[in-house]
């Protein structure tokens, strides 16, 4: 199975999401996720990217990596934010418990210049 | 949608009945007897590339406040009353829950007809199939599946009409085992945020299973006897509106 890294760069506007969503669901397709887990990750990715940019944007750009390897799948997101707000991320409990019971790691932090997360989805063959 | 007299005569006593107790047996009563017009109405919906099924819940929505609203004193037909109020619900839904416009007619067609490959494919196969393999079964490319799954998730809203928790219980029940509704009952009231309590209950069900008891979306297809990319769709439309809301307040 192919192996490599994925990169996007996109305007830290929600309208943008999409493009997040359905990179997110290519790359998956590429390791032969099942629609199970290529919707978890569409729902994941939406859900953090979203926490990031909220409902208005940001002023700035985010910058998602998607790393496939032969069984999983690696996200790993930044913002680059311009507007002086706080770089720490901002994730609602019910956020957390969505992100949690679609993905197999996630973790949200502080960057230089915007939040940043990680997330892993494995995908499990039966 | 014809009733003979003697039924006719007893819906009338219903209503009757029903404008001074509020009592909901009646008033389930008078909404299932009535759902052949919701049915009928949310057929003559069906070309604009939502599933019928949906349409039937919306329309049946309708119905429901069509009865909470009927006055029998004034001596009009139900179904003449309730018919505007039923296709306002239906022309509502699409404005504010239906499609982003954008979605083009051949991506929303595929979209549907997935629904029953996907369910198809899952039985063969005994799991959740892979996109290749969907593309395969409905003889379209990768691409064009993973641009047909990401409509079901096109839904826009301009505004939130919040689901007042209890309005489909009716349909609810006809849904729903018995052991689930207690799921829902006990269980949900105490650990879902008050945010998730406000969906009507099958999106409260859906909700609960994937995100707190962590079932996929497929198990909650087959749990409830729906397409998966109905529950796809249908989860899509609640994580929206749930931001919809956050941002409301």
């Amino acid at each position: 199975m192919a192996t490599g890294e994925v990169r996007l760069e996109l305007p830290a506007a929600p309208e943008f999401l999409r493009i997040s969503r359905l990179m997110a669901a290519g790359v998956a397709s590429r390791v032969g996720f099942t629609l199970d887990e290529v919707e978890d990750l569409r729902i994941a990715i939406d859900e953090v990217c979203f926490s990031m940019v909220g409902p208005r944007g940001r002023a700035g750009t985010i910058t998602l990596r998607y790393r496939l390897d032969a069984d999983h799948l690696v996200v790993e997101g930044a913002g680059q934010f311009s507007d002086g707000l706080s770089n720490e991320p901002v994730v609602s409990a019910l956020s957390n418990q969505i992100l949690a019971a679609v993905v197999d790691e996630c973790e949200l932090s502080a960057g230089e210049e915007g939040p940043r997360f990680r997330l892993v989805k494995r995908h499990r063959p039966s | 949608m014809a009733f003979d007299s003697k039924e006719r005569e007893e819906l009338r006593r219903k209503f009757h009945a029903y404008a001074t107790t509020r009592d909901r047996a009646l008033r389930d009563d008078l909404v299932t007897a009535h759902m052949g017009l919701a049915e009928y109405l949310a057929r003559r919906f069906t070309n604009r590339g939502e599933p019928l099924d949906d349409l039937v819940q919306v329309a049946a929505l309708g119905l429901l406040k069509a009865v909470d609203r009927f006055d029998p004193e004034r001596g009009l037909e139900f179904s003449t009353y309730a018919t505007p109020t039923i296709v306002g619900e239906l022309k509502r839904h699409f404005r504010d829950k239906g499609w982003a416009v954008r979605v083009p007619r051949r991506v929303q067609e595929l979209h549907l007809r997935l629904g029953s490959v996907v369910s198809i494919l899952s039985q063969e196969l005994g799991r959740s199939p892979t996109i290749g393999e969907i593309a395969k079964s409905a003889a379209v490319s990768e691409e064009e599946v993973l641009e047909a799954i990401e409509a079901g998730h096109a839904y826009r809203f301009t505004s939130l009409d919040a689901p007042s928790g209890n309005d489909d219980e009716m349909s609810l029940s006809a849904e729903l085992g018995s052991e689930d509704q207690g799921l829902i009952d006990s269980e949900h009231r105490v650990t879902l945020s008050p945010l998730i309590a406000q969906f009507p209950p099958r999106e409260r069900m859906i909700l609960h299973l994937r995100f707190f008891e962590g079932l996929t979306q497929s198990e909650i297809a087959g749990r409830l006897g729906i397409s998966q990319m109905h529950v796809s769709r249908l989860l899509a439309r609640a994580l929206a509106q749930l931001r919809t809301q956050a941002e409301d307040n």
